[in-house]
């Protein structure tokens, strides 16, 4: 078993020269990387979630190819890289790219033990294991040995399964309800499947197979939410539930064992039926809320929260500072990760191991007393007593990614117009999303309101989204709306941002039903916002969205799309904004 | 920083459960860390540095720079970079051991990554031509102490490795050119000002244990504050003198504390109450009961006892759940725990008396 460490540089991933055998003969030999120590291995990368994209990419292509293919830095090589992929992630840390996803064959939700009774036998065994380790290890070894034996009977066993071509079409059937994208879940499924009958020692894969493996196969690619898979469509064994329950029934008996060694495997349907009434919450205080009927200024509660879609500035080459999550940018900060090496970059950011790789061919030629250009920097080289001759055409520079978070700053429509039809508590719900995503990509935030006659800027510029949260869920509603002044603020706001920094990339997301009705001057309040919103557009560094919460019904004004149009911005109802993620289907699914 | 001029842990006025946390962690390195959370000018910073005053010592391959014990298992020694002694290892020869006291490694907030996971040895490299791997921050903090002052303000992606090698034990470097993992089992603290901002939930979880402080509302203890940091201010040496013996003796409590921890026993009806209260506040995964269960056997082991009672086990929540009840980012972390209140009170009690000889 490999483990692939966070900061892994493509060079140890992939592979690269051998540095000291270059050196030593002047001739290049390939380096094996990570990849190719996995190769018939297992390749496990904890907290997935959080690898550089740029890895992420070199993994995935070696994974679905099963070959490594090499074209760096004058080596040629490729070698067959298969290996499974083991990853490990917390959801709350954000989410994996669907393409990455896909990659993982099955996906296991684990939740931690309900049961008080578990709970103890966890800390017991733990105990043990650390007052006596091996004392431990020993105890166990003999199942350990007896698993691994089941698993290699199973493995040889396995080509020897045989499955009806009616339950083919049965898990064709239900990848489609579940709306999987291309044709993996459907091969995984039926492997899986065979894996699982193999396992039992049978060599017919029975309907209940399938269905012990869907929910592994189908959780991560499901896209959209839809209702369990269906009850068999042929006959019900009395058994029918799931064999894990058969499994550790028959290896009870097998060997009377001391202690209950197989809990782990039937876990997983003991805890999701605890916990669904979680998210029940913030919906039943939203009916509590909206059986107040009070006129002018009230508190609404936060609406439910979703998982957000990706908001991102697009990427471009300029070099910027900070940290964060959201976008992915160059950096010309000695910080950020190392991901490769280029012939160009920053001057003081040299990139030692790929400058030494790209010189160690020519160490024994320019050591070589014969070779005339080359004498003067041996001589230097020499009094240095350095091993490596390095020339001005070796060195290579870092490139260093990071994400940086964007500036956020958000301008919420509060007034009375919002508090109809329960519009504010959906929309406290969505700008709590968007700060829950704001909060994981690491930005920053100030927030806008505006209501009565003004706009205020409620949040100054801060990094804490917690701030925001507490000043969301106080926020009143009530009066009119004067959205000219709103965007004026607004404008103000970003001009100090770019004062600041010339390179930031701030996000302006609007909220409102663009209602206008208050106006600065003495113009038409939407025509002056109309006029304003192309002033703001006017700033290509600005990217911004206008969120439109009128609800759809039969009378449209439409007045916050023609508030994007003017903007250039993105238009978005709520509904648009959600995203459906992994973490979205998950919490769908168990609840 | 000399030693003499670090001021003494024993001296610090108040202050009990961040003391207490700091002592059990000390005594039991696998309860994993603590989070220090508090205003500023709370003596947090300071409670850390002191605790090279009281620190046990612990025997390692001298000058070894994975801190590493000899016999250790982990045999990474055919890779040392220090070939002289791994030479020696090899062939089965004696290595030099010393003794010296658990250290305090600091991890600065600007640090970056290949400072702290390890990287190539340049200077290595350009003379023989020859990879080797530099040992960074997190080998030089195995079996010690990682601090980060200002833990919420490290930068995320240093965050990422930390929680990579806080949870398996272990460094894996595979970077710039060399490959190499080496094991780094370290206690973590970390302080902090949460008006900075929170900390992600996931590292948040890594802390074992996570204690509150705030000025002291006591006119008399901030008297004392006031007079101790003036005698100290005015000549270290003295000051530490005068407290020596005190620290001696807490010394020397731990040691027993540590020698006494392996022979603690806990009735099983006892682990239901941890389960129990565990389930009740709804914390996430498991890590919170094994480290409540610990954090109570060495809270009995540190009062001299062999069995744990449910006292221990009330302090221990007290310490152990606050930081785990928030389950979504923006709930705000609780801060205190009610049902665990009465349990800290008795305890303190018992301790004032204790350290109020002086």
């Amino acid at each position: 078993m490999i483990t692939l460490p966070l900061n892994a540089t493509e060079d140890r991933v992939v592979g690269s020269i051998d540095l000291e055998y270059a050196i030593r003969t002047g001739e290049r030999r390939f380096h094996p990387g990570v990849l190719a120590k996995a190769h018939r291995g297992i390749l496990y990368i904890d907290e997935v979630n959080l690898l550089d994209d740029y890895i992420a990419d070199l993994i995935l292509d070696a994974a679905a190819s099963g070959w490594n293919r090499v074209e760096r830095e004058g080596i040629s090589y490729s070698h067959p890289a298969r290996f499974i992929l083991v990853g490990t992630m917390n959801p709350e840390e954000g989410d994996l790219r669907p393409q990455l996803l896909d990659r993982f064959g099955l996906c296991v939700e684990v939740t931690s033990e309900q049961e008080i009774r578990d709970r103890v036998e966890l800390m017991v065994r733990r105990e043990a294991f650390d007052a006596d380790p091996d004392g431990f290890l020993s105890r166990y070894e003999r199942k350990n040995r007896e698993l691994s034996l089941r698993i290699i009977a199973a493995k040889e066993f396995m080509p020897k399964v045989r499955m009806a071509d009616g339950l083919r079409t049965f898990i064709s059937e239900l990848c489609a309800e579940d709306n999987v994208a291309g044709h993996r879940a459907d091969i995984v499924m039926e492997q899986a499947a065979r894996a699982v009958a193999a396992l039992a020692g049978r060599s017919i894969v029975r309907i209940e197979d399938i269905q012990e493996v869907a929910p592994l196969v189908l959780i991560h690619r499901r896209r959209e939410a839809a209702p369990p898979p269906p009850p068999p469509p042929q006959h019900e064994n009395h058994d029918q539930s799931k064999s894990t329950e058969q499994q550790p029934e028959k290896s009870s008996q097998d060997h009377a064992p001391d202690t209950p060694d197989q809990e782990p495997r039937s876990q997983p349907e003991a805890a999701p039926a605890d916990s669904p009434d979680q998210d029940e919450r913030g919906s039943e205080e939203k009916r509590e809320q909206q059986g107040f009927r009070q006129v002018l200024e009230r508190v609404f509660e936060i609406g439910q929260t979703f998982s957000v879609r990706k908001i991102s500035a697009p990427k471009d080459r300029v070099l910027r500072k900070g940290s964060g999550r959201r976008s992915r940018t160059r950096t010309g900060q000695k910080q950020g990760r190392y991901v490769r090496s280029s012939l160009r970059g920053n001057k003081d950011d040299i990139a030692l191991d790929a400058t030494l790789r790209a010189a160690a061919p020519y160490q024994i030629r320019r050591k070589n007393p014969a070779c005339l250009p080359t004498r003067q920097a041996a001589g230097k080289a020499g009094k240095n007593d350095l091993a490596v001759i390095l020339t001005s055409e070796d060195i290579r520079h870092k490139v260093r990614e990071r994400r940086v978070g964007n500036f956020l700053l958000f301008v919420v429509d509060a007034s009375g117009s919002m508090g109809a039809q329960g519009r504010m508590v959906a929309t406290k719900g969505a700008i709590m999303s968007l700060l829950t995503d704001a909060y994981q990509k690491r930005d920053r935030v100030a927030m806008i309101t505006f209501r009565k006659d003004d706009a205020e800027l409620k949040l100054p510029p801060t990094s804490s989204v917690e701030l925001g949260a507490r000043l969301l869920r106080e926020l009143p509603v009530g009066g009119r709306t004067p959205l000219p002044a709103a965007l004026l603020k607004t404008h103000e706001v970003v001009r100090t941002i770019f004062l600041r920094d010339p390179t930031a990339r701030p996000i302006v997301i609007i909220i409102t039903d663009g209602k206008a009705n208050v106006s600065l001057g003495h113009g038409r309040p939407m025509e002056e916002s109309l006029l304003l919103a192309a002033r703001l557009a006017s700033d290509k560094r600005i990217f911004s969205l206008v969120v439109d919460t009128e609800k759809a019904g039969l009378v449209h004004f439409d007045l916050a799309r023609r508030l994007a149009a003017a903007m250039d911005a993105r238009y978005f109802r709520i509904e648009d904004l959600k995203a459906d993620t992994l973490v979205h289907i998950i919490k769908e699914a168990t609840s | 920083m000399t030693y003499q001029s670090i001021y003494p842990f024993v001296a610090i006025v108040g202050q009990e459960k961040m003391k207490l946390a700091l002592i059990l962690n000390i005594i039991n390195p696998t309860l994993s860390g603590v989070l220090i959370r508090g205003e500023k000018g709370t003596g947090k910073s300071t409670a850390v540095r002191a605790l090279a005053h009281i620190l046990p010592e612990i025997e390692v391959v001298k000058d070894c720079p994975f801190q590493l014990q000899e016999g250790d298992p982990e045999g990474i020694c055919a890779e040392c970079p220090r070939t002289e002694c791994s030479r020696a290892v090899i062939s089965g020869k004696e290595v030099e051991k010393t003794s010296r006291g658990i250290r305090v490694v600091e991890l600065p907030v600007g640090a970056t990554e290949d400072r702290v996971v390890g990287t190539l040895d340049l200077e290595y490299a350009l003379r023989k031509g020859e990879k080797r791997v530099e040992p960074g921050l997190l080998a030089a903090a195995h079996r010690g102490i990682l601090y980060v002052d200002e833990v919420n303000l490290l930068d995320d992606h240093v965050v990422d490795v930390l929680l990579d090698s806080a949870a398996m034990g272990v460094n894996t470097i595979e970077r710039e050119g060399v490959s190499f993992s080496h094991p780094a089992r370290f206690t973590l603290v970390g302080t902090m000002n949460p008006e900075e901002g929170e900390l992600r939930p996931q590292l948040l979880d890594r802390f074992g244990l996570c204690v509150q402080v705030e000025g002291l509302r006591d006119k008399d203890a901030r008297v004392a504050v006031m007079e101790r940091r003036a005698l100290f201010d005015e000549c270290p040496e003295d000051f530490c003198k005068r407290w020596e013996e005190e620290s001696r003796s807490l010394v020397s409590k731990i040691k027993r504390a540590i020698a006494l921890y392996p022979e603690v026993t806990i009735e099983r009806s006892l682990l239901f109450d941890i389960a129990s209260y565990c389930l009740e506040v709804g914390v996430d995964g498991h890590r919170a009961d094994i480290i409540m269960l610990k954090t109570a056997k060495t809270l009995a082991a540190y009062e001299g006892r062999k069995e744990v009672k449910s006292e221990d086990i009330e302090v221990a929540a007290e310490l152990v759940l606050p930081h785990r009840v928030r389950r979504q980012p923006f709930m705000d972390v609780v801060e205190d725990l009610s049902a665990g209140q009465a349990g800290m009170e008795d305890w303190k009690r018992g301790h004032m008396e204790a350290s109020s000889r002086r």
